[in-house]
């Protein structure tokens, strides 16, 4: 039996994680990388993503690896939805910490419809919220006086659909 | 006791596992802990896991058992807090929730730590007011040597690096019990709260606003400045543009009418760079940031019309202040932002909102309503473009008419019999008549510039478009008529009056609509039918193309069809089935094509993929011309559907009951219903933001859904 190929990838936290190259071909990085060097065996560092975000970063692949690759993204604006699918929904569920290392890993990895569905996470936390509840979800402070904060109600009263 | 001698005593400590306390350090305050241990646990079984003893003086819930230890920890404070502090403390890097040691100049140690732990990004927590004067008034209802004590090892936590942090946090959770642990676990959801789209690079943070609906990414303009500077942004509202103007967003329901289609084209490429740039860490990232937060904070309109360079000048030192204590290499470089400032109009935020308004007029029907009276007979058809209306009339004239004013500038008069069909564009008005004619006119002088007779009936239904007109007749018959090289040819199969035509010249083919019941498309190529649309059991009166970006999806519909087969659930053993609805939505030129037979197989375009037609059954219907199916039905009109106008947005109609209605074309819901005319709604024209209706009343109606 053939084994599948196999990568080592190094954390930044300085663990190595054994992974399928064909998953660990769902970042654009990794998979340029090896298509311009070749294939030396040695590890694979990935500095700025540590233990845990890589491991979940993997998962996710391992997931998708049979995905269709992505088609660039003008197609976006056509399909513009928030929709996310039920396994994605499920590996989102992660706290506030967790979700932010795994956009910028997927940031840094190229990895584009995990970078997607993370974006679509965060906007979901914001959608239908007021502005006193999205800063209650992330922790912002207002830095508007009372009356910017007044002028800029009165400025973005039109969207209200009424 | 040397400092050496902590760190040794804490690596033991952490790394053996003590059933019970097996320490054999000099400092009686280790016995005291341990004494302190067995009676919080109350003797149970559990083992500690650890056998640190400074994490278990932050169980505030047991002072009694607490007071044991107080007396002797502050003496071991002394001794092996104050080394550990020193040691540790020129190293700390203020990771997340240090509560301690922010006024030291970290900006010096920054270039050590990756962005992510840059102590002046703002993902960096910030203690909550509230929830720390709790904890406050609670430490002061203790003894002064148990906020002593406290005080300790909150001051070792916040010293130790992120290493013996993280192992100091295993030591003290492994003794929690539930009840605690639930504690902890309710507390850390409130507490990891990141600001994720000022934390994250900008790129990312615009692609999260992309994806928000309109009253969302408003709301998300309140937020601060910093999410205002972003969610105002021409990137994201471009965006918006591109997805809602002249096509229904299938997201939201909404759609926006038609502005400069080129223009948004245009800015597309300006636009994407745009959103890169903000990505770039410039040399000197703090002068473009406070450029970024001045131009936020100053209204569009002057920030679209000003410098950059004055606005800076503006600016109060306060705020320059507070905006470099913030700072980041994030925001666009200024020279960039310049250029962007000058070539661009308005911001698209603002035409977006225009656009907005009309939309929202629309879906509540708010609207004025213009009535145009001087023909003295039924007016059968009507066209308008910018502030010109032209009308035909039963009369045998036509009238042109300013649309602002209500004026009635120029009557045209010439042919012998009731006027039937006209079109007009810049520079000429062609009518049809009952009096078997068509004529030419230059409508802005009035002036009759030709006549032509090649009808042995009325001319009932006319349309150009470049260099081929198509008349309709009550001879049965279609005339081509080619201005480039003078040719005419007639398409004969209609059994009846045909009363509608559309030229559609990239495919050259053109339908008719006919008092036969049916409609047909004809290839201009070959002169000859090719498809014939039944299913209308009254005559047919209209047949409108939809425009090609018209998007209709399959399983909007109701009725049969052989798309089924189309997944919108993901599948992980058949990845093609994930692009085949992808592949049905793109017009694919060749093969779409060729069902129209032999004479579209190469690069010839196809006709359009639907039509809507309207008939004296009382229904509108709307078809697809590949298959020739009739893909939906729209009911509602009491008696004989005339006019018929349709976009990508909307279909209007207009009946024999005098009414006109509105119609969504994707679910087939009639959305609003207008009276007013007094007779039969014969003809009509629809625009971005208003329709025309022009009855046997005498008299057009416009209503304009302008705000």
């Amino acid at each position: 039996m053939a084994a599948t190929p196999t990568l080592i990838l190094t954390s930044s936290d300085g663990v190595d994680i054994t992974v399928d190259r064909d998953v660990a071909e769902r970042s654009l990085l990794i998979k340029n990388m090896l298509e311009d060097l070749g294939e030396t065996g040695e590890a694979i560092p990935i500095p700025n993503v540590n233990e845990a975000v890589l491991k979940k970063v993997i998962e996710w692949c391992t997931h998708h690896k049979s995905d269709p690759p992505s088609t660039g993204d003008d197609d976006d604006s056509r399909r513009k939805t928030t929709d996310i699918d039920e396994w994605d929904q499920k590996f989102m569920q992660v706290d506030q910490e967790m979700l932010f290392e795994i956009i910028l890993a997927a940031n840094y990895l190229d990895i584009k419809g995990l970078l997607d569905v993370g974006c679509k996470t965060v906007a979901n936390m914001i959608k239908g919220k007021s502005p006193e509840e999205i800063r209650k979800t992330f922790n912002i402070q207002n830095d508007f006086t009372p009356e910017e904060e007044d002028q800029i109600r009165r400025e973005n009263e039109w969207a209200e659909d009424r | 006791m040397s400092s050496d001698d902590l760190s040794i005593r804490r690596k033991s400590d952490f790394s053996e596992i003590h059933p019970t306390g097996t320490h054999s350090l000099e400092e009686g305050a280790m016995d005291a802990s341990q004494v302190s241990f067995k009676s919080l646990f109350g003797g149970t079984s559990e083992p500690p896991e650890d056998g640190d003893a400074e994490p278990d003086s932050t169980h505030r819930h047991q002072p009694h058992s607490f007071r044991n230890v107080t007396a002797t920890s502050a003496r071991f404070a002394d001794e092996s807090v104050a080394p550990f502090l020193a040691k540790h403390i020129p190293e700390q890097y203020a990771p997340l929730g240090s509560r301690t040691g922010k006024p030291v100049d970290l900006s010096i140690a920054n270039s050590k730590f990756c962005y992510r732990h840059r102590p002046d990004i703002k993902c960096r927590r910030q203690a909550d007011e509230p929830s720390m004067d709790k904890l406050q008034r609670e430490l002061e209802t203790l003894p002064q040597s148990d906020q002593q004590g406290i005080a300790h090892v909150w001051s070792l936590f916040s010293a130790a690096p992120a290493k013996h942090r993280k192992l100091i946090l295993q030591g003290i959770m492994s003794q929690c019990c539930f009840p605690q642990l639930s504690f902890v676990s309710a507390t850390v959801r409130e507490l990891i709260r990141i600001d994720f789209v000022t934390a994250l690079p900008p790129e990312i943070s615009f692609k999260i606003l992309c994806y928000l609906d309109t009253t969302s990414l408003c709301k998300a303009a309140q937020v601060s400045r910093r999410w205002r500077a972003l969610a105002d942004d021409d990137v994201v509202w471009h965006r918006m543009c591109e997805q809602h103007i002249h096509r229904k967003c299938k997201k939201c329901g909404w759609g926006l009418p038609l502005l400069e289609r080129k223009r948004l084209r245009e800015a597309k490429r300006e636009i994407e760079l745009r959103a890169t740039t903000w990505d770039i860490s410039g040399s000197s990232p703090g002068l473009t940031y406070v450029e970024d937060e001045q131009s936020a904070a100053t209204p569009t309109a002057e920030r679209s019309s000003s410098s950059a360079k004055r606005k800076s000048e503006d600016s109060s030192d306060e705020e320059t202040a507070i905006v470099k204590r913030q700072c980041s290499s994030l925001g666009p470089s200024s020279e960039k932002d310049d250029d962007y400032f000058k070539k661009r109009f308005r911001p698209w935020k603002e035409v977006y909102k225009d656009r907005f308004k009309v939309g929202t007029n629309w879906k509540y029907g708010r609207c004025s309503v213009k009535v145009f009276k001087g023909h003295t007979n039924g007016i059968m058809c009507l066209q308008f473009e910018d502030n010109i209306l032209a009308t035909g009339s039963y009369d045998a004239t036509i009238k042109i008419w300013d649309t602002e004013t209500g004026e009635d500038l120029r009557t045209l008069h010439g042919h012998q019999a009731g006027i039937r069909c006209l079109q007009f564009d810049d520079t000429k008005l062609i009518s049809g008549s009952m009096d078997r004619s068509i004529k030419v006119w230059n409508w802005r002088t009035g002036e009759c510039i030709s006549t032509y007779t090649g009808h042995r009936g009325g001319v009932i239904g006319l349309h150009f478009d470049a260099t081929i007109l198509a008349s309709a007749s009550v001879d049965k018959t279609v005339k081509i008529w080619n201005f480039e090289d003078k040719s005419t040819c007639l398409l004969r199969g209609h059994t009846d009056w045909v009363n509608a035509v559309k030229v559609d010249t990239a495919s050259r083919t053109v339908f008719s609509a006919s008092d036969d019941c049916t409609v047909r498309l004809w290839d201009l190529d070959t002169k000859t039918c090719i498809r014939t649309f039944q299913g209308h059991v009254g005559q047919v009166q209209q047949v409108i193309p939809l425009p090609r970006e018209f998007e209709f999806e399959d399983h909007d519909l109701e009725c049969d069809n052989d798309n089924d087969n189309v997944s919108t659930v993901s599948d992980d053993s058949d990845p093609a089935s994930l692009q085949t609805p992808v592949r049905l939505q793109t017009n694919d030129p060749p093969s779409q094509s060729a069902l129209f037979g032999p004479g579209f197989e190469n690069d010839r375009p196809a006709p359009p993929r639907y039509i809507v037609t309207s008939a004296l059954d009382s229904t509108i219907r709307l078809w697809e011309t590949t298959t020739g199916r009739c893909l939906r039905t729209f009911f509602g009109h009491l008696e004989g559907v005339w006019a018929l106008a349709a976009d990508n947005l909307r279909i209007v109609s207009g009946a024999e009951d005098r009414m006109v209605k509105i119609w969504d074309p994707r679910t087939g819901r009639c959305e609003r219903t207008f009276t007013g005319h007094s007779g039969p709604v014969t003809c009509m024209g629809l625009g971005d933001s208003r329709f025309a209706t022009g009855s046997e009343d005498c008299e057009v109606r416009m209503y304009s859904f302008q705000s």
